[in-house]
């Protein structure tokens, strides 16, 4: 039973009862593609912290470099 | 009802895996299709994945979903993010999948399609995907903390600085290899090195384009550059055809060696956001979608294994690929695929950051895995759908070649020049002998298959462009490794060197940035020479102390992951990570051994300096200062693994003695919010 109720919280998010469920099929997509291949995703940042009740600290500008920025500490493998 | 279904089933799908195998075991002379390859692997995967991935899930680690997961504690919309498991599968394989499972086991064909088979599907199931599963698991009830930090707290501070070490050395010898198998995949070959430099201002122009001109939009920067990449790619045919540009990129391995030696130290001063990134998304859309291409191509044409099961080579020694016999070689040759200690530094990185519930750990980290090996089996099919002859000319030097001969006619491994003349026509090079590295010999499979894939359904073969397709899928991804690999080397000697003089381990001080860049950029250079000279070609000397150094880095790995078993109060369930160890041990301890001290001058460096010893070549110092680096190299992987062995064995007995207690530096439990009802 939780189990079910968790699949669908955590697309959610904590509390507000809406997120990536709550997208459009063709956003909903254009994120999944971005998380997969690892691309900055400044909406999916602003409903982060909408869900988590403060304001954004970062432009779409300083979101983008810092996001950049963090990828080149990452490793590919062999 | 339920229960004997799932009985029947499962109990149909071994027995399916197991008459594939019987058939791949048995068959002698006669050939073999690869769907009974694929059969047998994607059986052997699914029972894995079903049962032992479930019990390491259960009753080993005891995934808990009521435990908040680093991702849900520290959510900050940008690295820790909760992030759907099938979303994060995607990404986390998009990381471990490099050209390693591409090119193992085109080199370990040598031996037959069986030996390297075998050990890509039965490895992959008790060893590799249990070490990313393990390190993966550890890192996330460790707020995703890296294997270093792991090895330096559970083992002990030694250990850890040990561990990082390690790592560096391997990156090193990493790099230089994956470098050489570029080079040798562009020499001579202007269509290749035309379509590969155009990758540079593509991806400069994607880099400003998603980070100045449209910020994030990384959808229309990778479309863009996927169109310029196919018209590169097609305008590389027409400049190798024209007279005048053509001889501006035919270069010899030499003079590509230093292009490398430049390329890599500039991309890696250079601001991420302009080079890494745009080519990394590059490479991720290609490797994803050609790794599907070429599943959906195989099964369209299920080709017929042209190679042998077991070549003469498993048993003589003498392979004209790279020297040593099936065991221990065929396990270091292969590394990705089977297991890889390289992907524990992926599954202590970014991936644990993501999760979010602890049961997803076991399709991301262990499903993974399976998936890396799938590509590794493709790979094998690409490899051994070439007449054998063809093989065996286009992997081995001219000298090695001739050493061989023998061996090759009475196996029937002869080939014609006219043949291989046509074939090189065929592919749009002037000649495809003594290409060694793997990457052509798979890039000529992998044009096989797509053109008989693309014949099959009605249109052209179109051979040339499906050849320098693969070598350009391939290369990008390499350069995209080297490009993160001697950034990530800067950083971890900016980190070492800080420690005798902080100002240098400052990453934003210029001065040490251009220092360790070149550094590093020199250090896998120079092996880079090495191989690019090297008489025997270098795979011979390199890929095997790159296997060595993998598989030593995944023995660092399975140490982390027993000692934590143990100290977790799971040690009746530690052999699920010290057996895959103990073999771990066994086979590159054995190689490493063979490759220093061999009395056959092919397989033991010392006896190759020894030979070289009353040679007039102008070239022989030079030599043997390269066998001695080598042997030095090679001791000192085996030592930093025996001093990490020792540190971990005393802290288990320590532990299971209780003369110590056990003390897991784990995050403390808190619940997870996302449970509803519960």
């Amino acid at each position: 039973m939780w189990r079910r109720d968790m699949s669908w919280g955590t697309e959610r998010e904590r509390g507000n009862g809406k997120g990536e469920r709550a997208l459009p099929f063709p956003a909903r997509i254009a994120r999944v593609v971005r998380r997969m291949i690892g691309a900055p995703d400044y909406e999916a940042y602003l409903d982060h912290c909408r869900t988590a009740g403060h304001p954004p600290t970062l432009g779409e500008r300083e979101y983008v470099a810092e996001f950049f920025a963090s990828k080149g500490d990452g490793v590919r493998c062999c | 009802m339920k229960r004997l279904g799932s009985v029947l089933a499962w109990g149909g799908i071994s027995a399916l895996g197991a008459a594939a195998f019987g058939v791949l075991a048995l068959s002698r002379g006669e050939t073999v299709n690869a769907a009974w390859l694929l059969t047998a692997a994607l059986c052997t995967y699914a029972v894995g994945y079903r049962f032992y991935s479930r019990f390491l899930a259960t009753r080993v680690f005891g995934l808990d979903d009521r435990r908040a997961t680093p991702a849900e504690r520290f959510n900050n919309g940008r690295d820790y993010v909760p992030t759907d498991k099938w979303v994060l599968y995607g990404h986390h394989f998009a990381a471990i999948a490099g050209a390693g499972p591409l090119v193992g086991p085109v080199l370990a064909a040598q031996f037959g399609y069986l030996p390297g088979t075998l050990w890509l599907v039965i490895g992959v199931v008790v060893g590799g995907a249990v070490q990313d599963f393990v390190i993966l698991f550890c890192s996330l009830r460790r707020d995703g903390k890296s294997l270093g930090q792991m090895a330096k707290e559970e083992v002990n501070p030694a250990a850890g600085a040990t561990a990082m070490l390690a790592v560096l050395f391997i990156m090193i010898i990493l790099l230089a290899v994956l470098a050489l198998i570029v080079v040798n995949a562009l020499k001579a070959s202007p269509w290749g090195l035309f379509t590969i430099v155009c990758t540079i201002p593509i991806a400069l122009l994607m880099g400003w384009w998603m980070k100045r001109w449209r910020p994030g939009k990384v959808g229309e920067a990778s479309a863009m550059g996927a169109v310029l990449l196919a018209g590169a790619l097609v305008a590389g045919g027409w400049v190798a055809g024209q007279p005048h540009v053509a001889p501006l990129f035919t270069h010899s391995a030499t003079a590509l060696t230093w292009m490398m030696v430049a390329y890599g130290f500039i991309a890696s001063v250079l601001p991420v956001w302009m080079l890494l990134c745009p080519r990394d998304y590059l490479s991720t859309f290609l490797k994803i979608t050609t790794i599907v291409v070429l599943a959906v191509a195989i099964l369209v044409i299920l080709p017929p294994l042209r190679m042998p099961a077991l070549t003469p080579f498993a048993s003589l020694g003498e392979g004209p690929v790279f020297a040593g016999k099936l065991f221990p070689f065929a396990f270091i040759t292969i590394a990705c695929g089977a297991i890889s200690g390289f992907h524990s530094l992926v599954a202590s990185g970014t991936t644990p950051k993501m999760i979010a519930r602890e049961s997803d750990a076991r399709l991301i980290g262990y499903g993974g895995m399976l998936m890396e090996s799938f590509v590794g089996v493709m790979a094998m099919i690409a490899a051994c759908t070439l007449d054998p002859g063809v093989y065996f000319a286009m992997n081995t030097t001219p000298a090695a070649l001739a050493q061989a001969s023998q061996v090759l006619g009475q196996a029937g491994f002869v080939v014609t020049p006219d043949v291989m003349r046509e074939l090189a026509a065929r592919m749009g090079e002037t000649t495809l002998l003594a290409r060694s590295g793997g990457a052509p010999s798979l890039a000529v499979g992998m044009a096989q298959i797509f053109a008989g894939a693309s014949s099959a359904l009605g249109g052209k073969t179109l051979d040339a462009l499906w050849y320098h397709f693969a070598i350009m899928f391939e290369a990008l991804f390499i350069l995209t490794t080297i490009d993160t690999g001697t950034r990530v080397g800067r950083f971890m000697l900016q980190e070492i060197a800080g420690h005798v003089w902080p100002r240098f381990g400052e990453t934003s001080w210029y001065p040490s940035v251009i220092a360790s860049s070149a550094l590093v950029v020199a250090g896998w250079g120079y092996f880079l020479y090495q191989g690019v000279v090297d008489p025997l070609g270098g795979i011979n000397s390199l890929w095997p102390l790159f296997g060595i150094s993998n598989q030593l880095l995944a023995a660092v790995a399975l140490c982390v992951g027993t000692t934590i078993l143990i100290k977790m109060g799971r040690a009746r369930y530690a052999w699920v990570t010290s057996a895959p160890l103990a073999w771990l041990v066994t086979i590159t301890m054995t190689a490493g051994w063979q490759k220093v001290f061999s009395t056959d001058p092919r397989l033991g460096f010392l006896a190759h300096a020894a030979s070289l010893a009353g040679s007039t070549s102008p070239d022989v110092a030079r030599l043997i200062f390269n066998d001695r680096l080598n042997t030095f190299v090679a001791l000192l992987f085996m030592s930093v693994v025996t001093i990490l062995i020792v540190t971990s064995l005393r802290e288990w007995w320590l532990v299971l003695s209780r003369r110590k207690m056990a003390v897991v530096h784990e995050a403390p439990y808190v619940a997870t919010g996302y449970v509803v009802g519960n």
